[in-house]
Parts: structure tokens; C-alpha cells; sequence
């Protein structure tokens, strides 16, 4: 092979490698530092039982030892590695059950709501950031950017509770949960407009408030761009508006717009917390909340694992994005 | 051209010595093993004369600024001695050398990085004075506007932010803050680089008044070889790293040795005229 | 541009002038609220929003506004009408139950009220009749409280870290910014429900207070300690302060007169980006049932009867809250922008 194929090849690789390498060590040091907090927890999921006077101290006690919970901090930690090596990924007292069967489940739907948003969101921002950043000064992107800065405002909080609002009010959308009941016995298109019909709403809300960010910000890269000389220059050669804009100014502007995408993945993730909870949305979310009031350690620490898996992929697959759509990003890294 | 009496001084025994100082950098490029090596200091033999002017020039690269920040205590060399008034100081520690510092002042190229944007003139002089606690709060104020109107600065401009200032300006505040601990040896690292002609020409005034009046020596480094032969008493040229030639202004304008030399003195701009002008206008 | 300067200038102080009449409402909540936020009407539950008049049912003008009582209809469960037989003005500077102004000066004034036996609920009431407006001012201290002191400790955290780190770089330098990676690569929200649950549940109030502040703060000391140690790494590498090494000048020295006031822009900047944040977390955390619990009011518990959708559906005054949150969040972000582009133009 020609010295300078082979440099080219192997750099993004030697650099995706160094990235996984160093995405592999910050999930590490996540899990410890959740286990670190986890020791915090005075009492555990048998405390409850504790207060039950049928229930004598010697069998609480037995149950904690065969959990596991009378070990140290060190060791407890090895053990759940094991287990998370072993596919387990820990037991939940609450469930009865290995952890990960749960997270699976949950993890799925939470990725099916926040992909969906994810999407949707980019989709919207984009054109629109585009245009007004086009339109700059001018009255359509004032309007914009005034919204912007007002939706920004409401905090998702206030964004989910509205809107679920607005549905109970018209009836327009069933609430709660992921499908209806009796989903088994729909055919498969009403399968789908069922799911489509829950996810309305929270996809609605997390949509909501990504917007104004992503707008932002696509606005600014491409205000950046639009005053690069190559841009005149186009401009000067008769090329049209719209092609202008997306084919040529977009694309010098991708750069920045990728790192945010990897940004945006893990707000988005903090955010579908609370409008699973809201929504009803059987994801990640709700099982935390449940998890944290039974102190269900291990599956606190699985569902924090899993959300922060989720945040390190984003951002990994924003640094491959960057290395197939930046050509410096390529040759920087020899 | 340096004066019979700079000769005449130069039989005393020196200021600052540097014998045999070497200091490289080494460089890792990024993410390989590979490493290379610059070679700042090659043996560097160097010797300043009490009470006289000492240019040192080269070209960029040559090592200039590396043996300044040596001489200045500010980087210690890889090798080498360096005796200032009579002890050996390259291998002090912080707390040895604090006391030395007031007595040795380097004065930047870039005045406008050497100069804190958020105070404002007076208080940039009154910050040595007030770091070596040298007055008391009320003659702080008092003693900056004397030394701002020691370098031509008009002492109403006190409260002016650097960033007001010309560069001439800047450079004169720059010079104020090096005298105002009355040090023994200033030295100015390029300091009229990106100055015009005659603004350099007035700098230039300042240094030969400032040498007379506090028996200040001085040593300039530049890249400029006609600049610094209209004052140095002595000039020693400097290149990759080496001195390659030290004698007094006279004998290096008159029979210069090495090529480098010649070559720095072929690319001599005629600064004489304005020189001249300058100094029989009085300071200004 | 000039004008936009003149703009974000005027728009800072605007909203400067409404974050401080809005906090200063809630620190003077007992003033300013007609009544206790535990006083409970058990007659009426879900009464909503109190009407203002100014025009009575005989089609006379009223200088002062008036109120009529509210009544429960007899055939069905919170539903009331007016009283049209009285009208009770709205006084000012009233006379009514004993509170503590900011917690210690006592005093019985309050800036508004009616006379006995109305009762003036300008947000309504929930189920246990007790006034919302009064409430939700009485929140307000508890989440703004909340908000304020966790970004204090953040940015305390972050300064001191940054400016060490920035400052001595090395290895100090490298394992700080590591750990920072490491908490900022966390999802906030999740680590901050996962830490809250496993502190103690149930405690007592203030215990929960300070409780949720530690957490909130401690867990976001990571940007601002990053953004500090950027400015200090500059800050520090600049020549003057070479200079004032020469001069013989202390480490303590040039931090404090060098370097840290480089950091003061940012520091603003961050404040103002932060007490929303924090606000919305204790909110958040407390709407969950993992924060303040009945019966102290927070903004977060206040919003958790939307829990019940039957409270969503027909008690809409019950969103005020709500409401509250938005004008701080507005508030605060429209600061932080106005202080953003100063910083940018270097006026900071």
C-alpha cells in the first residue's frame, strides 16, 4: 500500500479507536462514581421490612447477606462488575429479577421516544435556523428569535404538564403508557397508530423544548458562514437562494452543528426523564423514580449506567460524523 | 556609535556574566514518539559592561530572547553559570533570587500584552513599588506621576487605560514600571520593534537620558543592527544560538569578523538623519 | 452595533428591575400575601381565581375594586357562585394574621385583604381551601431559596477549582479537568434523582432544604470549574503578569489582582444561567416527592397535584405555579443574554 493511502485510512480509525478507548474509561469511572454515591444510602430496600414486626430481624438480616448488601463498598463493586460482564448487570429486589432484563425493555422505549425526537427536532431546526439566519434582522427573524427566547423560558416541566393539559381537555390523544389495552388484538396498522398516538405527546414536549437551542445555534454557525468570502463569491456567480443556502453554506457549516448534535443527544436524554414520568412513558425514567423510592440500589445504578451509555454513544457518534464530514479532522490526526 | 568613555568603562568588572549557557526545547509533534530538539543556547559566552549601553542583535530565531529571559531570571538555562554581582545565580532557587529581582528589569516586546488592560496607568507603575512595598500608600501616587513624567508621559494621563495609549506611549509606561524598583540592569527585549522611526528615535533618547541620569545599564536586543549602533557602546551579534561576534560599536561597524555580521550590517537603514533631528528637538 | 449594545442594555436593566420586584415580593411573601400558607378553608376546596370587579350589579363604577363572596352551589361538589348581595372592597395596608417579615421582624400588615367573612383568593384554592396566591409566594422563597444558594455553591466549587487548576496546571490540572469530564458526561437529572434517593427520605424540612441544596450545588461545580480554568489559563500566561513575577509578586498576588478578575464576566454570566437551572431541579425534584413534602410549599409540590388528572382537567388555577417558574426562567435568561453580549464586547 502507498504510504499516503495508508495514512489516510488508518487515522480516522486510530482516532474512533482512541475515542472508544477513552468513552469505555469514562464509563467506568461513572460506574464507580455511582457506586460511590450508592454507599451514601443509610438504609436499603429491606429497611421497610425492618418496620414489619412479623418479619424478625435475623431473616432481614439473611436476606441483606444473601443480596449482598452487608458487604464493603470494594467489594460489592467487583461483584456487580461481574455481573454486568456476565449480562445481569445486577438483581433487582424490587422485580425479582436480573436487572437487565428490565433495563432492555425500558431502555428500547426510551430510545424509541428520544430517537424520534431527536429527529424531529433536527428536521424542524435546521430549515428554519437556515432561513432566518438568512433573513437576518429582518421581522420573520425577530419573531423567531423572540419565540425562541420565550419557549426557551418554560421549562420542560411547565411544557409537558400544558400540553398534557390540552389533551385531557380535548380528549384528542389517549394518555398514559405506551399502547392501549387490548394492543395484541389490533391489526398491525392500528398497531402503529396506536404507538403513534401515545408517543404524540411526549415526542411533542421533548421537541418542544430542544427547539429554541438548536435553532440557536443554527442560526449563529450560519450567520458565521454566510459572511465567508466563498459565499459572496457564490452569490456573485448567480446561484439561487435556496441552493445557496443548503448546498452550500449548510454543509461549511456542519462542523459545529455536529458537536451540538452529540450536546443535543444528552440533553435530550436528561430531559425525557421527566416527560416519561409526566407522559406516562414506560422508559427509563419512571423506573428510576420507582427504583429510587424502594432503594432499589442496583437498579439505580443500571439505569445511570444505561442513560450515560446513552450520552458517551451520542457524542461518539457526533466524533464519527465529524471524521467522515470534516476532511481536517482526517489529516490532524496522523 | 558607542563612546570613549563606554571603552573606558568596559575595564571594570562586569555587571551580569554568562559562561558556556546552553538551553534546548524539545518538541513532541503531537500523538508520535517522535521528538526533535531546538538548540536555543549553544555555549553562550556573554558579558555585560556596568554603565553602558549592550545591544544584542540577530535574527529571529537566533536565540536573543532565550538568553533574555535567562539573564532575567525567568528561564533557567540547561547548562551553564551566570554571575551577577559576583555570585553565581544560575542554579538558585525562587526564594534566593527574590531579592535579586528588583535590580534586574525586562521590558517586553509587546507592550500592549505586557500591560494589564484593567488598570490604569499610574497603577501599573505603583505596582512594583507596591509589591515591594517601597512607599507608603500616600507617596504611591506621588512617585508614579514623577517617574511617568521621567519618561515624557504627561502625569494627567494617570488614569488613562493602557489600551489608550500609543504604542510610543505604552513603551515609555513600560520603561517607567522597569525604574521604578531602580534596578541595576534593564533590559529591553525588542521593545521598539512595531514602533515608527521616529517614535523609536525618542525611545532611544529616553534610554541614553535614563543611562545618565541613574547610571543605568542597559542592554537592548534587537533585530536591528543600524538602530543599536546609533547608541550601544558594545554589540554582540547573535545566531543560531551562538555569539559570534562581541566587541565595542566601533570595531564592529568598522572591521566586522563573521559573515553574519557583514550580512546584518548590508541591510542597515539610514536611521542617523532622524536620529539627529530628534535629539536636537530635545526629548519628545 | 451601537444600537444593539443600547438594546441589551436597556433589556438588562428592565429585567433586572422585574427579577428584583418579583424577589423582593417573595422575601416579603408574609406582607404581601393575604394569608397563611397553611390556613385551611375546609368549606372551600377548589374555589377559583376571585374575581375583580369594578363594575357592580347595579351598573355603578367603583373607584375602589370589590370582591363578592364566593359560595358553594348546594347540588354539586366545587362548584360556587358568587354572592351578589355584598361587595367587599379590596383594602390596602390591612390588618390580618400575625407573620415574620424575611423570618424575624414580626409584624401583622399585609399589603392587601378584604373584610371578614370573604376571603380574596386571587390564584383559588386547592382541596384543602387553602389560598394558592399566598402559597405559591411562600414557595417561592423555599425554589428561589433553593436556586439561589446551589449556584452559589457551584460557582464557589467551580472557582476554586478552575483557578487551581488553571493556575498550577500539570497534573493537578489533568485530573481535575478528567473529573469534570466525568461528572459533566453524567445525565444531570438522572445522577441528581439517583443521589436524592440515596440520602435519608424522610427528614425534616430544613434538613431536606439544605439537603437539596448540597446536592444540586456539589453535582454542578464541572462547567463553571472548566470555564474558569480556560480564562485562567490565558490569564496566566499573559506577559504582564510575567512582569509581575519579576516585580517579585506573590502567586496570591497575581491571582487576586491578575487573574480572577478576568473570571468576573463569566462568573455573571453563569450565575444567571444557573438559578433558573437550580430552581427548576428543586422544582423537579420536589414534584417527584423527593424534595420538600406537604405541608411546606414549594413550587414543586404545589405543581404535584397535577399528579391527578382530575385536578389538571377541572382546576386550571392550579398551574399558577407554573407560571411563577416561566417569569423567573424569562427573567433570569434574559439577564444572562444581556450579560453574554457585554462579556463579547468586552464591557465586563
Amino acid at each position: 500500500m502507498m504510504p499516503s493511502m495508508t495514512s489516510a485510512v488508518k487515522s480516522p480509525i486510530r482516532y474512533l479507536e482512541r475515542r472508544a478507548i477513552h468513552a469505555i474509561l469514562l464509563l467506568l469511572g461513572a460506574s464507580l462514581l455511582s457506586f460511590l454515591f450508592s454507599s451514601l444510602a443509610p438504609g436499603s430496600f429491606f429497611d421497610e421490612m425492618k418496620l414489619n414486626p412479623q418479619i424478625s430481624p435475623e431473616t432481614v438480616a439473611a436476606l441483606r447477606s444473601q443480596y449482598g448488601l452487608d458487604q464493603p463498598l470494594p467489594v460489592r463493586y467487583v461483584r456487580w462488575v461481574k455481573s454486568v460482564l456476565r449480562g445481569e448487570w445486577g438483581y433487582s429486589f424490587a422485580y425479582n429479577q436480573p436487572v437487565r432484563s428490565l433495563l432492555m425493555v425500558r431502555a428500547r422505549n426510551t430510545l424509541l421516544l428520544t430517537t424520534l425526537a431527536l429527529a424531529l427536532a433536527w428536521l424542524i431546526a435546521v430549515p428554519i435556523g437556515v432561513w432566518i439566519a438568512s433573513r437576518r434582522g429582518r421581522w420573520d427573524d425577530q419573531l423567531a428569535s423572540a419565540s425562541t427566547s420565550l419557549l426557551l423560558s418554560v421549562p420542560e416541566l411547565v411544557l409537558a404538564l400544558g400540553l398534557l393539559y390540552l389533551v385531557i381537555r380535548t380528549h384528542a390523544l389517549p394518555v398514559g403508557g405506551m399502547v392501549s389495552t387490548g394492543f395484541d388484538r389490533l391489526g398491525s396498522w392500528e398497531q402503529v397508530r396506536d404507538l403513534a398516538a401515545h408517543l404524540i405527546v411526549p415526542v411533542t414536549t421533548l421537541v418542544l423544548a430542544s427547539l429554541p437551542i438548536l435553532i440557536r445555534h443554527v442560526r449563529a454557525s450560519m450567520i458565521e458562514v454566510l459572511q465567508a468570502p466563498f459565499i459572496q463569491a457564490a452569490r456573485g456567480h448567480g446561484i439561487s437562494r435556496s441552493r445557496l443556502l443548503f448546498c452550500y453554506a449548510l454543509p461549511a457549516a456542519a462542523n459545529p452543528l455536529i458537536s451540538l448534535f452529540g450536546l443535543s443527544v444528552a440533553g435530550l436524554l436528561s430531559g425525557s426523564l421527566l416527560v416519561e414520568v409526566i407522559a406516562g412513558w414506560p422508559g427509563l425514567g419512571p423506573l428510576l423514580l420507582e427504583a429510587c423510592f424502594s432503594r432499589d440500589i442496583y437498579v439505580v445504578i443500571g439505569v445511570v449506567m444505561a442513560s450515560t451509555m446513552f450520552m458517551i454513544l451520542g457524542s461518539l457518534l457526533a466524533d464519527v460524523m465529524l471524521v467522515v464530514a470534516d476532511p481536517r479532522v482526517r489529516t490532524d490526526h496522523a | 556609535m558607542g563612546t570613549e568613555a563606554g571603552a573606558t568603562r568596559a575595564l571594570q568588572p562586569a555587571l551580569m556574566r554568562a559562561r558556556g549557557l546552553g538551553k534546548r526545547y524539545v518538541q513532541r509533534t503531537p500523538f508520535s514518539q517522535q521528538s526533535f530538539a531546538i538548540e536555543a543556547l549553544v555555549n553562550v559566552d556573554f558579558e555585560i559592561a556596568p554603565g553602558c549601553l549592550t545591544a544584542l542583535v540577530g535574527e529571529s530565531g537566533s536565540g536573543k530572547s532565550t538568553l533574555a529571559s535567562c539573564l532575567a531570571m525567568i528561564g533557567k538555562p540547561d547548562s551553564g553559570e551566570i554571575w551577577f554581582e559576583g555570585n553565581e545565580i544560575s542554579h538558585w532557587s525562587k526564594r534566593k533570587l527574590a531579592p535579586l529581582r528588583p535590580k534586574i528589569q525586562l521590558v517586553f516586546q509587546d507592550s500592549a500584552g505586557a500591560l494589564d488592560p484593567r488598570f490604569s496607568a499610574a497603577q501599573i507603575i505603583e505596582e512594583p513599588l507596591e509589591i515591594q512595598r517601597r512607599e507608603s500608600r500616600q507617596t504611591l501616587r506621588a512617585r508614579a506621576r514623577e517617574l511617568m513624567e521621567e519618561v515624557g508621559l504627561s502625569p494627567d494621563w494617570a488614569n488613562r487605560s493602557p489600551l489608550q495609549l500609543s504604542g510610543g506611549q505604552r513603551q515609555r509606561l513600560a520603561i517607567a514600571r522597569a525604574i521604578a524598583l531602580k534596578p541595576s540592569l534593564l533590559i529591553l527585549d525588542e521593545s521598539l520593534s512595531g514602533l515608527d522611526l521616529s517614535t523609536q528615535a525618542q525611545i532611544l533618547n529616553l534610554l541614553l537620558d535614563l543611562k545618565a541620569a541613574r547610571s543605568l545599564t542597559v542592554l537592548l536586543i534587537s533585530h536591528d543592527l543600524s538602530l543599536v549602533g546609533q547608541v550601544a557602546d558594545f554589540v554582540a551579534v547573535m545566531h543560531q544560538g551562538r555569539i559570534v561576534e562581541s566587541a565595542s560599536t566601533r570595531q564592529v561597524f568598522g572591521s566586522a569578523q563573521h559573515p553574519q555580521t557583514c550580512k546584518l550590517l548590508a541591510s542597515v537603514r539610514v536611521l542617523e538623519a532622524a536620529f539627529q533631528t530628534a535629539r536636537a528637538g530635545g526629548r519628545g | 452595533m451601537k444600537t444593539s449594545k443600547k438594546n441589551s442594555k436597556k433589556r438588562l436593566i428592565a429585567a433586572a428591575i422585574f427579577l428584583l420586584a418579583l424577589h423582593l415580593a417573595i422575601l416579603l411573601a408574609g406582607f404581601v400575601a393575604p394569608y397563611q400558607p397553611a390556613t385551611q378553608n375546609r368549606d372551600f376546596p377548589y374555589v377559583p381565581p376571585t374575581r375583580i370587579h369594578f363594575v357592580d350589579a347595579r351598573r355603578h363604577l367603583h373607584l375602589r375594586p370589590f370582591i363578592y363572596q364566593a359560595v358553594a352551589r348546594a347540588d354539586s361538589l366545587y362548584e360556587y357562585t358568587e354572592a351578589r348581595d355584598q361587595e367587599f372592597p379590596v383594602r390596602f395596608f390591612v390588618s390580618g394574621s400575625k407573620y415574620k417579615i424575611a423570618g424575624w421582624l414580626p409584624s401583622h400588615t399585609h399589603l392587601f385583604g378584604v373584610d371578614a367573612p370573604a376571603q380574596v383568593f386571587l390564584a383559588g384554592t386547592d382541596n384543602y381551601g387553602r389560598d394558592q396566591f399566598s402559597r405559591i409566594l411562600y414557595g417561592g422563597q423555599i425554589s428561589l431559596a433553593a436556586g439561589l444558594l446551589a449556584t452559589a455553591i457551584s460557582l464557589f466549587l467551580g472557582l476554586c477549582v478552575g483557578c487551581v487548576s488553571g493556575f498550577y496546571a500539570g497534573w493537578i490540572d489533568e485530573s481535575a479537568m478528567r473529573l469534570a469530564e466525568l461528572f459533566l458526561v453524567l445525565p444531570w437529572l438522572y445522577v441528581l434523582l439517583a443521589v436524592r434517593a440515596f440520602l435519608p427520605l424522610h427528614i425534616s424540612p430544613s434538613q431536606t432544604f439544605l439537603l437539596l441544596v448540597a446536592v444540586i450545588g456539589t453535582i454542578g461545580w464541572a462547567r463553571p470549574a472548566r470555564l474558569v480554568r480556560g480564562i485562567v489559563l490565558s490569564a496566566r500566561s499573559r506577559k504582564y503578569v510575567t512582569a509581575s513575577r519579576g516585580f517579585g509578586a506573590s502567586d496570591a498576588y497575581i491571582l487576586r489582582r491578575h487573574v480572577l478578575p478576568h473570571t468576573y464576566g463569566t462568573l455573571l454570566t453563569q450565575a444567571a444561567l444557573l438559578v433558573p437551572q437550580y430552581v427548576i431541579a428543586e422544582v423537579t425534584l420536589s414534584f417527584f416527592g423527593l424534595g420538600l413534602s406537604e405541608p411546606k410549599p414549594s413550587w414543586g409540590n404545589l405543581l404535584a397535584n397535577f399528579e391527578q388528572y382530575n385536578v389538571l382537567v377541572s382546576h386550571w388555577w392550579m398551574f399558577a405555579p407554573a407560571l411563577a417558574l416561566v417569569l423567573v426562567s424569562l427573567g433570569y435568561l434574559t439577564v444572562a443574554n444581556a450579560f453574554h453580549q457585554q462579556l463579547q464586547s468586552g464591557s465586563i
